[in-house]
């Protein structure tokens, strides 16, 4: 080896150093060190003893672990799917070349920016009995009459239209902007009116019945509390995925749309039949982020704290956590480890698979 | 087809087009509103929430005492008279303030003097109830109650009188300054609350008594009550030191070490990765892919168990070594100086610099896009850390983060409902992103973007 080669081996090393020391000790090490307790029986405190698979034995018998696994999957398949679908048709409105969209684009990103902590503190308060998600919807069932009356209006006053323009021979399309711009503004007068003449009014505001976080009851087989959560979290979560999926929407060519605006197609059809197949890589890289993010989940069910019933909330990475500083007998370490590396099995299947497929930047 | 029948009307058709373009500008204009409404509503409510004497009201009210200017006017001046603070309010010797309240009393009934107190009250629920604070109750003395005018009113289609009654607070003699002047007024069965030269704080008893937290509030006192409360009310029993005070100080420190650490050591591994002669980089690469999978849940029994053996549990120093050198930044800085052209470094090598004088003197200024990214992203990264800051800090409140405080809070206060001050803490723990979002949102926004496709 050349002189100069092994001086700046030397000095390589020393750069590198401290980030593999880091690496190994706390990466490493640390997911060695799981793998070896979870055959063991360590306790915080005790020197561990093997004893084969029985902690992963345990975990299948154990209820609470198949009920935190199950609202883990649960909550992962829902919260991707609801969060990816939207987060795409978000990114295909605001896919314009309009003054002022980067402001726009700025907003949307504020709820992912704050801490998880802050954001849940806030939601929890959100979703009390007397919160402001119960004024909202008791508001909204209140002025129902009012809003269906302006929706029916609008769109009567845009089939007329439509009608109208066709019967002239001009090929409207339903959702014709300009045309729905004047029906809104019928709908609007008409509902004015109506309302004013008192043919049709808002009924009383009812009392909240519905206390989200303190509900036992479950709807399409997952707690209401969870679903609290998993409202939360696509909230936070679709502003990331929007612009993920804004950034992918900028390769995909503008003469594409033109030539199917030509032959006819409407915006919907070009959103199933163009936007959808161009950024299937993108919805590939948002799908696996977004399963990552979502099977991991801890901040929320941790904070919630006793606001709701922990049955009702607990996922894997809870459960792991509960297991080693919250359990009746405490430092159950070895089944906490077992529990991790049920999540960390899964998150591997998932990255697994993403390299299987072989989506990589290359594929756009 | 459908273009051959109108091709003709060439003229009509130009228009028709162009309307449809101004009218599909509109609606996404009104969309993007909407959608900014749904994303950025839940804080602007939860904000006026925090504002309130009790957020969890129903129905919500949009306009509220405290954010009238009329009141903030007068808590202004009346923290003024009371300790000759504004802002804060008070009350110390020598204080004297008038204050005026007026009563609807309802047709063929005799008006009756409210009966004035200023109670003892203690400085707040949760942990805060355990906290003794001055009392303006021993020193303040209330003049006698006088009437001051009537008018005629009718309320809620009552006939009736309205009538106003005067009194002044006073702080005769020496004493201690107490932080606040608690005030309940209470008028007979008939008459009901109508006005006071500061709106109360709570009307009981059907609009009979009103009550006030302090009548000398100063304007963050009355305005921002629930946020002065955050800093006052929650203190560590031995030292009556601030909790929240020290929470900050505590963030701060660790994401600063944090941002140090890595723009240091990251951008040194970045380096050596990127251009250095190194065997095995592929190995370290394979090595980070996989450990990068790995969910923190699996690690971090073992690394609590190494910070127990070095003594670092309930230290922000054992979290600031946890969190460490960040494998996706040195990613990031790898990236960054495979980048730069090579001819600059042979320069400097070939001048006799050694290899970490020519990355500190040449490299590194090279790469300041790169560096403040870095900076941005780690300390909104580690500001928002609440796992690692759990599993290490939980046993020492003194050293906790703002994260970790909000949760302790959020056990503290939520059993008795005070969810003022917990709105009003997650708002304040927000301020430092926020601002480091608004002046650096490009970092933010093309982080995002960039890194995820390339990742």
């Amino acid at each position: 080896m050349r002189r100069a080669q092994r001086t700046e081996l030397l000095y390589a090393l020393m750069f590198i150093a401290p980030f593999l020391l880091y690496l190994l000790i706390f990466h490493g090490f640390a997911f060695a060190r799981a793998v070896y307790f979870s055959l063991t029986d360590k306790g915080l405190f005790n020197t561990p003893h093997f004893v084969g698979l029985r902690n992963y034995a345990y975990l299948i018998q154990d209820d609470r672990f198949l009920l935190a696994l199950q609202h883990s999957i649960a909550y992962t398949l829902v919260v991707t799917v609801i969060q990816t679908f939207l987060a795409l048709a978000l990114a295909a409105v605001l896919n314009q070349r309009l003054k002022g969209i980067t402001f726009f684009r700025t907003v949307y990103y504020v709820p992912s920016i704050l801490s998880s902590a802050a954001v849940t503190v806030i939601a929890i308060w959100f979703f009390q009995k007397t919160g402001f998600l119960n004024n909202l919807l008791a508001w909204v069932s209140a002025y129902a009459p009012i809003l269906l009356t302006l929706g029916g209006l609008f769109i009567l006053a845009q089939g007329v239209q439509v009608g109208w323009e066709r019967s002239r021979g001009l090929p409207v399309a339903p959702t014709d902007p300009a045309l729905a711009t004047v029906s809104l503004l019928v709908a609007l007068v008409l509902t004015w009116v109506l309302s004013a003449t008192g043919l049709v009014t808002a009924r009383p505001m009812t009392e909240p019945t519905l206390a989200w976080l303190s509900e036992t009851n479950s709807f399409l087989g997952i707690p209401i509390p969870l679903w609290a959560i998993m409202m939360l979290n696509i909230f936070t979560t679709i502003p990331t995925l929007m612009l993920i999926f804004l950034a992918g929407l900028q390769d995909v060519p503008k003469s594409i749309y033109e030539a199917a605006a030509i032959d006819g197609a409407n915006p919907i059809q070009q959103f199933f039949r163009i936007t959808v197949p161009m950024l299937r890589p993108v919805t590939f890289l948002v799908v696996t982020l977004s399963l990552i993010g979502t099977l991991q989940m801890y901040d929320q069910v941790a904070l919630m704290g006793n606001a709701a019933s922990l049955d009702s909330i607990i996922v894997l990475a809870y459960f792991v956590y509960n297991n080693v500083f919250n359990s009746n007998v405490p430092g159950n370490v070895g089944i906490a480890s077992a529990a991790a590396l049920v999540l960390a099995l899964l998150t591997f299947a998932i990255v697994g698979l993403q390299r299987l497929l072989g989506i990589s930047e290359k594929s756009y | 087809m459908a273009t051959q029948t109108i091709s003709p009307k060439r003229t009509l058709d130009e228009r028709f087009l162009a309307r449809q373009r101004w009218a599909r500008a509109g609606w996404v204009y009104g969309t993007m509103l909407a959608l900014a409404v749904l994303f950025i509503g839940p804080f602007y409510v939860a904000f006026l929430g925090s504002l309130k004497d009790n957020p969890l009201e129903y129905p919500f009210r949009y306009t509220f005492p405290q954010i009238m200017p009329h009141n903030w006017a007068e808590a202004w001046r009346l923290g003024e008279l009371g300790a000759g603070n504004p802002w804060l309010g008070g009350f110390k010797p020598g204080a004297q303030v008038p204050f005026e309240v007026s009563y609807f009393v309802p047709e063929g009934t005799e008006p009756v003097s409210p009966s004035v107190t200023v109670p003892t009250r203690r400085a707040g629920a949760g942990i805060g109830a355990v906290l003794e604070e001055v009392q303006a109750s021993q020193y303040a003395k209330v003049s006698p109650v006088a009437e001051a005018g009537r008018s005629p009113a009718v309320l809620d289609g009552q006939q009736g009188q309205i009538v106003r009654y005067r009194f002044t607070i006073t702080y005769p003699g020496t004493g201690p300054t107490a932080p606040r002047l608690p005030l309940d007024v209470e008028a007979p069965l008939s008459q009901r609350f109508y006005s006071a030269t500061l709106d109360p704080n709570r009307l009981e008893r059907r609009g009979r008594v009103a009550s006030w937290d302090s009548a000398t509030p100063g304007f963050f006192g009355y305005t921002f009550r629930n946020y002065v409360r955050v800093f006052n009310e929650a203190r560590n029993p031995n030292t009556g030191q601030s909790l929240f005070l020290r929470w900050i100080f505590n963030s701060f420190v660790v994401s600063l070490s944090a941002v140090l650490i890595n723009l240091v050591f990251a951008s040194l591994a970045g380096y050596a990765l990127a251009r250095m002669y190194l065997p095995g980089k592929n190995l370290i690469f394979g090595a980070i892919i996989l450990l990068l999978a790995v969910p923190a849940q699996v690690t971090f029994i073992s690394n609590y168990l190494v910070l127990r053996d070095l003594n670092l549990l309930g230290m922000i120093w054992g979290l600031v070594i946890w969190i460490g050198i960040d494998m996706a930044r040195v990613f990031l800085m790898k990236q960054f100086f495979e980048n730069i052209p090579r001819e600059i470094e042979e320069a400097a090598l070939i001048d006799g610099a050694n290899p970490l004088v020519t990355f500190f003197r040449v490299i590194l200024p090279m790469a300041t896009p790169a560096l403040g990214a870095l900076t941005i992203l780690t300390f909104q990264g580690v500001w928002n850390e609440f796992f690692k800051a759990q599993v290490v800090l939980a046993a020492q409140q003194d050293s906790y983060t703002l994260p970790l405080g909000l949760s302790f809070f959020r056990n503290a206060y939520g059993q008795v409902g005070d969810w003022g001050l917990m709105l009003a803490s997650a708002f304040l723990s927000m301020i430092p992103v926020v601002i480091l979002f608004v002046v650096f949102q490009r970092y933010f926004v093309e982080g995002v973007s960039t890194s995820a496709l390339k990742g």
